[in-house]
């Protein structure tokens, strides 16, 4: 049953396409929108109670200092989520990440035109202004603005080829005077001195096990404008309140048992994430990887995987998490000229003591590592000791009341449950995600884990934050267990796309579609659900139908046969009638009208 | 084919003031704000500022699509034109360079502006290496594809249709910038969305009975 206009049939799926791509397009933003209002509704009202997770003592404080008997609050590590969504939009990520010190800058850090760091794409090398107090023959000092050029080969004032080129590197962003960095495309970790300009090279990364592929180095988090905070406080003792000191009764304050300056510093070692999530520890001196105990040689840790809504995660890649933040704990003793006088301090802060200490030692404790799931619901907390071992985890959880009892909801679930209303936007958000085509949420399913966790939060047609999506990510059932259950999310999108494609295959008969394009229909709309249906409206043939002479029902009339009964068309044969108007009849002037009727029959 | 841009240019002259005036209103604009720069704080102002603006520039340029189609098919300029020696799928490119024309006229002058502004008032550092491209080249996509949107919607003889159905569909289309922001993944989708309007509307076009 062919239409007798060949071009309509070869156009049209063209055109089907390319409304149905417009239709996909326009139908997604709105539903983007509305299931954007329902996560971001239900992040804000998430209980308090299950927004934060905490580790006391935490674990790394040498026992000496943790167990004084002075130490009124023990050392504590704490996170907790931070509801702030709309920065997860592609505008706001757009911008915050091209800002100075952001993963798209290559802006190191800027202070002022003085003093700041960048990376020359086009040169290779990286140029650092600082400002450099110089003592002039007559003492009196001078301020002069100094520029370096640093390559693979070494630091120069002046811009040349000699310094090699950097293709890809990344930076401890931590440090601003001498820094360690790390070429991907050269795998190799140099130190740069700028007192000394000096390059050391470390060497090459080799194809050892476990394989390293570094992705950042020293300060360990994935945003600066952070979803969530991570903090350490030390063992705290009592003092008397200092404008009072006679009053001991009273008032007192809480100080660090040790002083302490929290500035991501590993002692001796550098942290590095690799991209499998693992964290390795990095000598400073030697830009070796350290080799520690036999089963965790030179690993620090790894980023702790969230309790998801289906179950737990052992282990997680960077791109997994929404957020991470890594904070490694260190020990420093001075040692001054004195013998008897030795400092001990967390962390690195000899910028508070007036003289310089005669010896440094710097010793690991190990480090801190919290990591904030795909949607941003649930939080691990995680500690790990010096040699990497890990010594407790702690899971973002919901307390619950019951009777005696109090029993602990996780956060993921918390989410869609715990709070008033909450369940309200989760059928919302359920609803928006099963208006969505079945065929995208199925390969929703299947690239759950592909995405960025952060794309995840703008994605239009693939979601990986939906609910198909977040059993793809589940691994503890068997693949076709795991499928069937999951199809069970997307069951009301199912049932539309069914009904849909028989409103489809309906309309198509009567329309006069052929039989293979009302099986691509039906197919389509089995796919498509709604999206399909809608370009189906906006496409199907504006033909205005004829009753058919054979059948009663209504036909095309540009198809040589009814599309519904097959009969031909039957049109009265268009014979010529055996009477005409001759002109003569006009000519007989005078003659009655009989005449010329008569004058007509002839 | 340049006679036909020139009519089209002629009747739809509005617009291309409009798009020059604001052309102009965003240079003294970007003056302005560049005078408030500090690259330690996101531009936040500005960009609170340029949203609307740019809004209120691709529903004009949306305006425009919707009033060409609109024109031609109540007053049958298509069917007059096709009488004489000039093909429909002429008029149409025609019709489409036109519409490219005033977005160029209102883009391009802005994006030289702001790289010359840039370059003189920002330090000499890779601060925004080919931000104002990708922005530009965004914005130039939206607005295309908002003249797409008019040039469907404006297809029809009632006046209600194209003004609200245009108006609608591109208070759905622009959030798509807050969405996805400025990088690559707009640029693909805006691409296919352009491709696929213009085969659509080429369709539509060239099948209608004049």
């Amino acid at each position: 049953m062919k239409p007798l206009i060949k071009g309509l049939a070869l156009n049209y799926p063209v055109k089907v396409f390319a409304t149905g791509f417009v239709v996909l397009t326009l139908l997604s933003i709105p539903l983007f929108w509305f299931r954007f209002l329902c996560e971001s509704s239900l992040a804000v009202r998430m209980p308090d109670d299950a927004k934060g997770v905490s580790i006391r003592p935490s674990g790394l404080v040498p026992p000496e200092l943790e167990d004084d008997p002075n130490v009124v609050i023990h050392s504590i590590v704490s996170a907790s989520i931070h509801s702030e969504l709309p920065q997860s939009l592609g505008i706001f990520d757009y911008f915050i990440a091209r800002f100075p010190g952001e993963r798209r800058s290559n802006v190191y850090f800027f202070s002022s035109e003085r003093d700041c760091m960048y990376f020359d794409k086009k040169t290779g090398q990286i140029v650092r202004f600082y400002t450099d107090k110089q003592t002039m023959p007559d003492k009196t000092t001078r301020e002069k603005i100094v520029q370096l050029y640093i390559g693979p080969e070494g630091v120069s004032e002046t811009p040349g080829r000699t310094l090699g080129r950097f293709i890809e590197p990344i930076i401890d962003r931590g440090s601003a005077r001498d820094f360690i960095l790390y070429d991907k495309k050269l795998r190799c970790f140099f130190k740069i001195g700028f007192n000394q300009r000096t390059v050391i090279k470390g060497p090459k990364l080799g194809k050892d096990f476990p394989p390293h592929k570094p992705i950042q180095i020293g300060q360990l988090s994935k945003t600066t404008f952070e979803l969530h905070y991570l903090d350490w406080t030390p063992p705290q003792i009592k003092v008397p309140d200092k404008k009072d000191p006679n009053r001991t009764d009273l008032r007192t304050e809480l100080k660090p048992i040790i002083p302490t300056f929290h500035d991501c510093d590993a002692g001796p070692y550098l942290l590095v994430l690799d991209e499998t999530g693992r964290v390795d520890l990095l000598d400073k001196e030697t830009l070796e990887f350290v080799t520690g105990a036999p089963e965790l040689p030179g690993v620090a840790g790894r980023l702790p995987g969230p309790e998801t809504y289906f179950g737990p995660k052992g282990s997680v890649t960077p791109r997994e998490l929404l957020d991470y933040e890594v904070w490694p704990l260190s020990l420093t003793t001075y040692f001054f000229e004195n013998p008897e006088e030795v400092r001990v301090t967390f962390g690195d802060p000899s910028f508070l003591f007036k003289r310089s200490p005669a010896r440094v030692e710097r010793k690991y404790l190990g480090m801190f590592a919290a990591g904030l799931s795909r949607d941003g619901t649930a939080l691990a907390l995680a500690v790990f000791d010096e040699n990497g071992r890990e010594i407790k985890t702690e899971y973002s959880r919901l307390p619950k009341q019951e009777g005696r009892y109090t029993t602990y909801v996780e956060s993921s679930k918390a989410v869609f449950f715990g709070a008033p209303w909450s369940p309200v936007l989760t059928i919302g958000k359920f609803l928006a995600e099963n208006l969505h085509p079945p065929i995208l949420s199925v390969a929703s399913y299947f690239t759950a884990s592909a995405f960025e966790a952060d794309a995840g939060h703008r994605a239009l047609f693939f979601l990986p934050n939906s609910f198909i999506a977040m059993m793809g990510r589940e691994r503890s059932e068997n693949i076709a267990e795991r499928f069937m259950s999951a199809l069970w999310f997307i069951l009301p999108s199912i049932i539309l796309a069914i009904c849909l494609a028989w409103r489809v295959s309906k309309d198509a008969v009567v329309v006069g579609l052929s039989e293979n394009a009302r099986m691509y229909w039906i197919i389509g709309t089995l796919a498509f659900g709604l999206t399909a249906y809608i370009t189906y409206r906006l496409t199907r043939p504006k033909i205005t139908l004829v009753t058919c002479l054979n059948c009663g029902k209504m036909r095309r009339p540009d198809m040589a046969k009814c599309h519904r009964c097959k009969s031909d068309w039957h049109v009265p044969e268009l014979t010529p009638p055996a009477w005409r108007v001759l002109k003569g009849a006009e000519e007989v002037d005078g003659g009655s009208t009989a005449d010329a009727k008569e004058t007509v029959a002839e | 084919m340049f006679a036909l841009i020139k009519r089209e240019i002629q009747d739809h002259i509005v617009y291309f003031i409009g798009a020059a005036v604001f052309s102009a209103v965003f240079i003294i604009m970007s003056i302005s704000l560049i005078h408030q720069y500090d690259p330690k704080v996101p531009p936040v102002f500005s960009i609170g500022l340029g949203i609307p603006a740019v809004t209120i520039v691709i529903f004009g340029i949306c305006a425009m699509g919707a009033t060409q189609m609109y024109l031609d098919k109540t007053r049958k300029i298509s069917a007059l034109l096709s009488t004489l020696a000039v093909s429909r799928s002429r008029i149409l490119l025609a019709r489409i360079i036109t519409g490219i024309l005033a977005i160029l006229i209102l883009l391009v002058p802005q994006t030289i502006a702001s790289g010359i502004l840039l370059r003189i008032f920002t330090p000499p550092i890779p601060m925004f290496p080919g931000m104002v491209f990708e922005i530009s080249l965004v914005v130039f996509l939206m607005a295309f594809a908002c003249y797409c949107i008019g040039l469907q919607a404006g297809w029809n003889s009632n006046p209600l249709t194209p003004s609200l159905g245009a108006l609608f569909l591109t208070c759905i289309f622009i959030p798509l910038i807050l969405i996805k922001g400025f990088g690559v993944h707009i640029v693909v989708i805006l691409v296919l969305f352009i491709a696929a309007s213009l085969i659509r509307t080429w369709r539509t076009f060239m099948t209608t009975s004049l």
